[in-house]
């Protein structure tokens, strides 16, 4: 485990923020790390980072524990945090140079880091002060500062949430690029993020990890028997709605029940005696929205 | 060590490239050129003035001007250029706090000790160029017009006001690793020089207190003597240690 985090506690003033979370993120993983705003991503990793104090709990990376203030493991870590804010006076090139020379990286070494680095995110050929960077340009710089010193854990904080669809793409897209060379943990409230790019996540609700996993085990895991119907009118769903009580009604014509309520055969055959005239009934695949909805009880 | 200086650097180009140098070197050298100006001028302007005075009876009687002038009008524009180098440097820590800057390097492992030193140290070298910048120029226009020797310890009254800078500079550090905002920190640091002030008119302190360094004026015209500034520069040497060490202890635990 690159990290490991037990019984984490923090309060602001009588706000309990973390109540004992517990979460593990395993070597070479794409982590999703998801919870809605205010749940306590930021306070998480910024424990991780030893800038928060916690009440109580023991984080530990690569091993190593993680103390407040000044605190060692932050070698292994590269950190982008929500609102990256960097030296507007400097050039992205200076920017990543001053990263190089704080972390006592050789000169040669840092000037190939640097060219490499400005490649991968697309900053290679901007000559201007970061003064005049747009939200997307400073993310990405985000990102290359993070990476700089080959840190085995890459922590970044809602890397995609304030960008375009481009570029969310474009930030996306580097994430999964740098999966080979590190552990990437991301926060996010965006589960198709999530789902596009993650190998792991985990929940954050209430305090605590509701749930935790390989992505693909907790698709299986609640890979559910859920149809969905959709018919033309809105009363052909009260007459299905009236026959099969179990099925719920969604929205817009539209309900779901489950296989193991209700015979799909048995409700096209209503469907077909009633004469309603349907739009579309398919399997329904988990996606994280429907598991997220499961979890947070909605 | 080799972060150290990085950050000190990192430090100069911002001065440099933010425009503050700019401002620090142009207010300073206009202070400096001011002293001997005034000091020129003012016997001019009373004799202009002197006609329309005798004429409603006053008699204006003109003294012609001396380098002992020019080192008045120093010691009182001074404490401005101070208040002006506050000004521009003392949100040289509570600016990174609030755009986050700091953390980013705070977290690639750099010590925080470092960012301490390098911003202490780049704001001792800065008031020290700007003093002697005008420190210099003043001199160097006395020298030319008048005589510089009539003033008497002037390099000491110098050094014991540039101290008292240092005293100041060593407040602003502890107060920047305390607080949060830039004009938290410059309320403080006004409030404890305030307070001084007030204390100096208690007689008996005012030779231990700090402020007592910036009676350059009287150590200058013979009515105080060297020896009495002992006290006041052991105890500013040793506040300034205190406020710098105390400044890392308490920026080593300071919650970004
Ligand atoms: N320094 C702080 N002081 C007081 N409350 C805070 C502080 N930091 C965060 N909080 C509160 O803690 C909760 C969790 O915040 P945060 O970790 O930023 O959530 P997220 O990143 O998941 O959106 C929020 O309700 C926020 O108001
Ligand atoms: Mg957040």
């Amino acid at each position: 485990m690159i990290l490991h985090i037990d019984g984490l506690y923090k309060s602001f003033g009588d706000k309990e923020v973390l109540k004992g979370l517990c979460m593990d993120v395993p070597e070479k993983s794409v982590f999703g790390f998801i919870g809605k705003n205010g749940a306590g991503k930021t306070t998480t990793m910024k424990t991780v980072l030893g800038l928060i104090r916690p009440d109580k709990g023991e984080i530990r990376v690569n091993g190593e524990k993680v103390t407040y203030g000044n605190t060692a493991t932050n070698r292994y870590i590269g950190y982008l945090p929500d609102v990256p804010e960097f030296y507007p006076f400097m050039t992205a090139r200076e920017y990543l140079t001053f990263c190089g020379e704080v972390t006592g990286m050789e000169k040669k070494a840092m000037e190939s880091r640097t060219d490499e680095l400005l490649e991968l995110v697309g900053l290679k050929d901007e000559k201007h002060r970061i003064k005049g960077f747009s939200r997307g340009m400073k993310q990405r710089l985000g990102i290359a500062q993070a990476l700089f010193g080959r840190p085995k854990l890459l922590i970044c904080d809602e890397p995609t949430s304030a960008l375009d669809p481009v570029g969310r793409r474009e930030v996306l897209d580097i994430l999964s690029a740098v999966r080979e060379q590190t552990t990437v943990v991301f926060s996010t409230h965006i589960l198709s993020d999530v789902e596009k790019i993650c190998t792991d996540v985990a929940f954050i609700e209430n305090g605590v990890i509701s749930i935790s996993g390989k992505l693909s085990d907790i698709k299986k895991r609640y890979r559910n028997d859920k149809y969905i119907l959709e018919t033309e009118t809105p009363e052909g769903i009260c007459a299905v709605l009236k026959a099969f009580p179990s099925a719920k009604e969604s929205g817009g014509n539209m309900l779901t029940f489950s296989e193991k309520d209700e015979s799909v055969k048995e409700i096209m055959l209503f469907l077909v005696e009633n004469d309603i005239s349907i739009v579309k009934l398919e399997k329904a695949e988990p996606t994280l929205e429907t598991l997220f909805l499961e979890v947070t009880g909605k | 060590m080799r972060a150290t200086i990085v950050c000190i650097k990192k430090e100069m180009t911002e001065q440099v490239r933010s425009g503050r140098l700019v401002i620090l070197g142009m207010v300073f050298v206009l202070f400096g050129i001011m002293n001997p100006a005034v000091a020129k001028l003012t016997p001019w302007l009373l004799t202009a003035m002197a006609d329309t005075m005798a004429e409603t009876g006053m008699t204006v009687t003109v003294s012609d001007p001396t380098a002992l002038d020019s080192w008045a009008q120093f010691y009182k524009n001074i404490p401005m250029a101070l208040i002006v180098f506050v000004l521009v440097e003392g949100a040289i820590f509570t600016r990174e706090y609030t755009s986050g800057t700091m953390i980013l390097s705070l977290t690639k492992g750099l010590k925080r000790y470092k960012v301490v030193v390098s911003k202490a140290l780049i704001l001792i070298l800065l008031w020290t160029a700007c003093f002697i910048l005008c420190f210099g120029i003043t001199y160097a226009y006395n020298e030319y017009y008048w005589d510089n020797s009539v003033a008497g310890s002037l390099a000491f009254s110098a050094f014991c006001w540039w101290l008292f800078g240092i005293f100041v500079i060593g407040l602003l550090v502890l107060f920047s690793a305390v607080l949060r905002s830039g004009m938290a920190v410059l309320g403080a640091c006004g409030a404890v020089v305030f307070a001084m002030s007030l204390a100096n008119m208690a007689k008996k302190i005012t030779e231990v207190l700090p402020i007592y360094l910036t009676e350059g004026q009287a150590l200058i015209c013979g009515r105080v003597e060297k020896g009495s500034f002992t006290a006041a520069i052991a105890i500013s040497i040793a506040i300034s240690f205190i406020c710098m060490a105390a400044a890392v202890l308490v920026f080593n635990r300071k919650q970004l």
